[in-house]
């Protein structure tokens, strides 16, 4: 029988790995790519949860998060196009413009 | 004229504002005008004052915040009013005594807002006022030795406002805690000094409170070891900077002791007696011997203020009339004599362009007006009888010798070093052969730099003859400081301690 | 009778006030002749109120005003008029007087000669507010008031610059001037504190009600009270150990060292004692001190005089010895004869050291004696006033110095203190011999001056003439010792000599005349004498270590320089570079840059590199984590 917490599992090990990805990556799109995986992981765990207490505003919520990263990669990706367009690249150490 | 204290406080200020849209070349006329009449109001205030009376008068009381009992609160004692008097006093002639400046509006402004700072701090009755204007008085004066300072004058400027400013805060957390014990013991909530003074805490709450106002206070006077600002302060200040600086801001600090720290902690303030004493006498000795060591002449002024200043704190808490007495008319005088010392400085430096002691020597040939006004000024600063200096001085050491003979005689040593750096100026710049070349076409004091000095010396020699008409109402509202303090104090080692004078009037019950 | 009191103490201050308008003006002659008529007139107005108190036998009391009122203290100006303060009163401005009018000659070649005559008046109104105050607090605003006129009248001639010591013992007027000055505050503040244990232990510091309550003090109180009150007749008497102002203080102009350093201000400490002898009868002990203290100064002061070139210094030595004996009688118990002798002393080392100025102004201010000699054809007068003067302070009959001195070493004796006895007639030798030794090398032997280009010449008619009342009283005074007794006994305690003392009273006297006399008889012999016996300098003697000593102040000055001054100045220069800036303020600066450089060094954290804020950001998130799941353990 899969339970709550097998989805949880899944959950955590899905941000973990959309962690390290954050961490990890250079490029800008790949970290786009890898909180968009971190949000579905938590999507995941809201579905489970909601489904386990019976209540829908979990997964109402996973819906909210959906949306708001879909406006979200709208607006970042144009973001992302206007940087590439002004640096020819989109490695973060080569945007490291705010030294302190 | 019921809110004649809300005049005093507010008149400069906006008074500054139109200042604003005052030609360039009357500004200073402007200021002075000004100046005067904050002068001639607190005058006037001093003769509507009920020299019978010990309590507060001219009480004006209008309710800011009433559910956090914060309120607009004036009122001047025997204690404050003479302070204020002086302040105004100081504000005029220091304005009156300005060389050429740069930016004179600007000045102007910036003196008149200060005068603001300073009066309201000397009429608050409101914990949040007296911090706000005491906080306040900071900028002005950030502001004239930063912009019209000497080459280290950022420097300078900077530790001045962090140093103190560091103080003042340690001093509102003291007084939160202050209003959050009363309001846990009445009920309701209250800033007003007065209430404060009702409240008969436990010993080691005074304590601490006693160590967070000490803390705001002893940096302003400045107490050793937190003395160090002041050689900058002073040193990179212009004239009129340092002059306000050492007759009025550092009177707060002694101010402040004797309105908070004495009444409303009287067990701490026994308790205190000891290592205050001592860091007194440190202040005395230790920066009579720095002022002597100098270079500059302005620095042995600056350092001998804080030797007087241990004077000062001394008689704060001799715990008797006497002493007490003593210590607030010595804040008066220093305020005089210091300010007059630091304006005559300037003159020559007007001239020169240096302080250094080596660059001087003979001047009493070329310049005997100012040799004669330095002269004087020399003989208060060191406490001649018949002098200002004198009257202040003598009463501390008697006070506090009731408390501790050995102390008095280590502070007493004052008149002896005081007169070893001092004569050592005298010495360096006026007398001796003339033989540097620049100094042998020096002029004299012209008329506005003499007119500017005269009522100084005149006060010099007239409180110094007759001190009467000041240190009796002075006097008044301290006999009935100290009777207070006996009544409020818990422990029986503060009522031993505080003595309390044989002809002091009944006592004035806190409102 | 008030009125005449006011006249006597404000004339001075009248007269100070006008010549101080004229100040920086250039000189008028006439402002010293009012000033020396302000002066004549509180003369008249304190012989008057002598007169006054001499027939009534009743002090004249009043009061001004108020002063400072503080707690408990009242201090009103008061001034009282008995016969202590009236003597002193007219012995001062008697003094005063005549050298006011000397100043006319002696000064009227200086450009200050206003300025000097607002000092002098200055100098004597603070004077009678000292002697005439009724209250420890007035005569502390005299004592100080004293002390800056001196200080402003040995620096007179601030103008001149600084020498080394080996040529100038004094160094320079302004150098002497704060010397003594400073050296007065230490003993005052001695005497401020003696005026403290008073106040609090009687609650007042009014004369008659602070003698009234001593038999209900204790004896430590009261013994606080003498020696602290005596070390402020210390400084301004300058008794040894705070004697070395006195010789320096000769840098003022001659008319003040008369006036200030021989004849008034320098007794003030003797006037205290004397004053406050109902307290210091209280307590033998210190009384004793001050009596074996006065005589070790007597003879120390005479000893160095011995050996010194220079007029006004062996003069300065002389009223250092003299106030010794004064001192002396004072602890002794025989307040009268100590006052007796301050009066005395007054005239005679007044006259002493105007002659002395005459001397100074013949020879264009050379003071070394041993570039005189023979000067008494040129100077006649002088030489009169000044031989009398020093027959007077050797102590022989009949003049004023013989009967005070005498009366001393008689108390002495009576007193059964045989050592300071034999001291003191010791010393009465020994001051014979140095005041003629100095008559005699000015005015006697070879003439030395003229080779060296001097042309001595004699003083003004009437400045001679003005000195002549101080050669009366120098001569007269001492006759009138019984009627003097008569009038201050009824004040001061009277002082009875045993039936012992009495019966050896003449013996005692020869005894004193003989030694005086030697003494004399040896200068004669070594210094008066002319052609083949002329006196010469003897390589010898002066390369001895005993003369060297004498000469060198027994190294006193030396060691105030080596142990206290300049150790005070290497504290000052430690205290303020290395204590105040490298540990007061730069602790204070270390917390200011500890903020900034930690700031400073945390900056690198901010790269602009994205990735690296994410890895922070994790960091910090699992570094919250991890303390929440530590405080819900532990909670």
């Amino acid at each position: 029988m899969i339970g709550l917490s097998h989805y949880l599992i899944v959950s955590a090990i899905i941000f973990s790995i959309g962690l390290v990805g954050v961490l990890r990556r250079r490029n800008l799109l790949m970290l786009f790519f890898a909180t968009e995986v971190m949000l579905n992981a938590v999507n995941i765990a809201f579905a489970a949860i909601s489904h386990y207490y019976n209540d829908l505003t979990g997964q109402m919520f996973a819906f909210f998060i959906i949306a708001i990263a879909a406006s979200e990669v709208a607006v970042g990706l144009g973001i992302l196009i206007v940087l590439f367009k002004k640096h020819g690249s989109l490695d973060l150490d080569d945007l490291a413009s705010m030294r302190g | 004229m019921d809110n004649i204290l809300s005049i005093l406080v507010f008149f400069p200020a906006v008074a500054g504002l139109l200042g604003f849209v005052v030609d360039k070349e009357s500004a200073r006329a402007y200021g002075i005008t000004v100046a005067a009449i904050e002068f001639l109001l607190s005058l006037w205030l001093w003769f509507s004052f009920d020299m019978g009376n010990a309590g507060m008068q001219f009480v004006e009381l209008i309710p800011l915040i009433p559910d956090m009992g914060i309120s607009y609160y004036l009122g001047v004692d025997g204690i404050s009013l003479f302070i204020l008097i002086m302040t105004t006093l100081m504000t005029l002639i220091g304005m009156a005594s300005m060389g050429e400046t740069k930016n004179i509006k600007n000045m102007i402004v910036t003196l008149l807002f200060l005068e603001m700072t300073m009066v309201g701090v000397f009429v608050a009755l409101d914990a949040i006022i007296f911090y706000l204007f005491w906080e306040l008085s900071l900028v002005p004066m950030l502001y004239i030795i930063g912009a019209w300072g000497g080459p280290l004058r950022i420097y300078a400027s900077i530790k001045f406002f962090l140093y103190t400013f560091t103080g003042s805060l340690i001093m509102l957390v003291g007084m939160l805690f202050v209003a959050y014990i009363y309001h846990n013991l009445t009920g309701v909530w209250s800033f007003a000094i007065t209430d404060w003074y009702a409240l008969v805490l436990p010993v080691d709450y005074q304590l601490w409170l006693f160590a967070a106002f000490f803390v705001g206070f002893a940096i302003k006077v400045p107490m050793f070891p937190f003395h160090t600002w002041i050689p900058y302060a002073h040193g990179q200040a212009p004239t009129i900077g340092s002059v306000i600086l050492a007759a009025v801001l550092l009177k707060m600090g002694t101010y402040g002791f004797v309105r908070f720290s004495l009444p409303m902690f009287p067990d701490a303030s026994v308790m205190a007696i000891t290592p205050i004493a001592v860091l007194a006498i440190i202040m005395v000795i230790y920066t009579a011997m720095i002022a002597y060591a100098q270079k500059d002449m302005k620095q042995v002024i600056a350092y001998s203020s804080v030797s007087h200043m241990g004077i000062i704190m001394l008689g704060l808490f001799a715990m008797n009339a006497e002493g007490l007495s003593g210590s607030v008319f010595q804040m008066l005088s220093h305020g005089i004599v210091s300010g007059a010392l630091f304006m005559l400085v300037g003159m020559i430096y007007e001239r020169r362009h240096t302080k250094l002691l080596s660059e001087f020597g003979g001047l009493a040939a070329v310049m005997p007006k100012f040799a004669v006004i330095f002269g004087v000024m020399l003989m208060a600063s060191v406490g001649l009888p018949l002098t200002i200096g004198f009257v202040g001085e003598f009463l501390v050491l008697l006070g506090f010798y009731h408390v501790s003979p050995v102390i008095t005689v280590l502070a007493g040593t004052s008149i002896i070093l005081g007169a070893i750096y001092m004569l050592r100026v005298m010495k360096l710049v006026f007398f001796g052969p003339l033989d540097n070349e620049e100094n042998k076409k020096l002029k004299d004091l012209n008329a506005r730099e003499t007119w500017s000095l005269i009522p100084l010396v005149a006060i010099v020699i007239w409180l110094g003859v007759y001190p009467k008409p000041v240190l009796q109402p002075i006097d008044n509202s301290v006999k009935s400081l100290l009777v207070f303090m006996e009544g409020k104090a818990r422990t029986d080692e503060a009522k031993d301690m505080i003595k309390t004078a044989k002809t002091s009037t009944s006592i004035q019950e806190a409102k | 009778m008030e009125n005449l009191v006011y006249i006597a103490l404000f004339a001075p201050f009248v007269s100070s006030l006008f010549a101080a308008l004229f100040g920086m003006t250039e000189r008028k002659i006439w402002i010293g002749v009012v000033a020396s008529m302000l002066l004549a007139t509180s003369l008249v107005a304190s012989i008057t109120l002598a007169y006054t108190v001499y027939t009534t036998g009743n002090a004249i009391h009043v009061t001004m005003m108020d002063w400072i009122n503080a707690g408990d203290l009242n201090i009103p100006f008061g001034f009282v008029v008995d016969q202590v303060s009236v003597t002193m009163m007219t012995v001062v401005t008697l003094v005063s007087t005549v050298v006011h009018i000397y100043a006319i000659g002696y000064m009227d070649h200086d450009k200050s000669f206003n300025r000097f005559f607002s000092y002098l008046s200055a100098f004597v109104f603070s004077m009678m507010i000292l002697v005439m105050s009724d209250n420890f607090a007035g005569l502390f605003i005299g004592w100080e008031g004293v002390g800056v006129c001196s200080w402003l009248l040995i620096g007179f001639w601030y103008h001149k610059p600084d020498v080394s010591k080996e040529e100038n013992p004094s160094v320079s007027p302004s150098w002497a001037a704060n010397e003594a000055f400073i050296m007065n505050r230490i003993a005052d503040l001695g005497m401020l504190v003696g005026i403290f244990v008073i106040y609090w232990n009687t609650g007042s510091l009014q004369y008659d009600e602070v003698f009234a309550q001593l038999p209900y003090l204790s004896e430590s109180v009261l013994t606080i009270a003498a020696i602290t009150l005596f070390i402020g007749a210390m400084g301004k008497s300058a008794q040894f150990p705070l004697h070395t102002w006195l010789t320096d203080a000769m840098e003022g102009p001659t008319p003040v060292s008369a006036l200030i350093h021989a004849a008034t201000m320098v007794t003030a400490g003797v006037f205290l004692v004397i004053r406050a002898n109902p307290l210091f009868a209280a307590v033998p002990d210190v009384s004793f001190f001050i009596a074996s203290l006065g005589t070790f100064v007597a003879f120390y002061a005479a000893s160095m005089a011995l050996v010194e070139r220079d007029l006004k210094r062996i003069i300065a030595y002389s009223t250092l010895s003299q106030l010794g004996y004064m001192f002396a009688a004072a602890g002794l118990g025989a307040y009268w004869i100590a006052l007796f002798h301050l009066a005395a002393h007054a005239f005679f080392k007044a006259l002493l050291f105007l002659g002395a100025g005459n001397v100074m102004h013949a020879m264009h201010d050379e003071l070394d004696i041993f570039k005189m000699g023979d000067l008494r054809k040129k100077m006649k007068g002088t030489w009169i006033y000044m031989t009398l003067a020093s027959v007077a302070l050797a102590g022989l009959p009949p003049l004023a110095g013989f009967w005070s001195k005498d009366a001393i070493i008689e108390t002495a004796f009576n007193e059964h203190t045989y050592f300071l006895w034999i001291m003191l007639v010791i010393t009465a030798g020994m001051t014979a011999f140095y005041s003629f030794r100095q008559i005699f090398l000015t005015f006697h032997g070879e003439d030395r001056h003229t080779a060296l280009g001097f042309h001595p010449h004699e003083m003004y008619t009437f400045v001679l003439v003005a000195m002549s009342p101080l050669a009366v009283l120098a001569t007269i005074t001492g006759w009138f010792m019984k009627e003097y007794e008569a009038f201050i006994t009824k004040l001061l305690p009277q002082y009875e000599m045993s039936e012992h003392t009495h019966h050896l009273a003449s013996y005692l006297g020869l005894i004193v005349i003989f030694f005086a006399l030697s003494g004399i008889a040896i200068a004669y012999l070594k210094y008066a004498r002319t052609g083949d016996k002329a006196w010469k300098r003897d390589e010898k003697i002066e390369s001895s270590f005993l003369y060297k000593l004498l000469k060198n102040q027994y190294f006193v000055p030396k060691f105030y320089e080596e142990f206290i001054t300049k150790p005070y100045m290497m504290a000052s220069e430690v205290f303020w570079t290395k204590v105040d800036l490298k540990i007061v303020d730069a602790t204070v600066d270390n917390i200011a840059k500890f903020f900034y450089t930690s700031g400073d060094k945390t900056r690198s954290m901010q790269t602009g590199n994205l990735s690296n804020y994410l890895n922070w950001m994790a960091v910090g998130g699992v570094m919250l984590l991890v303390i929440a799941a530590i405080s819900a353990m532990i909670g």
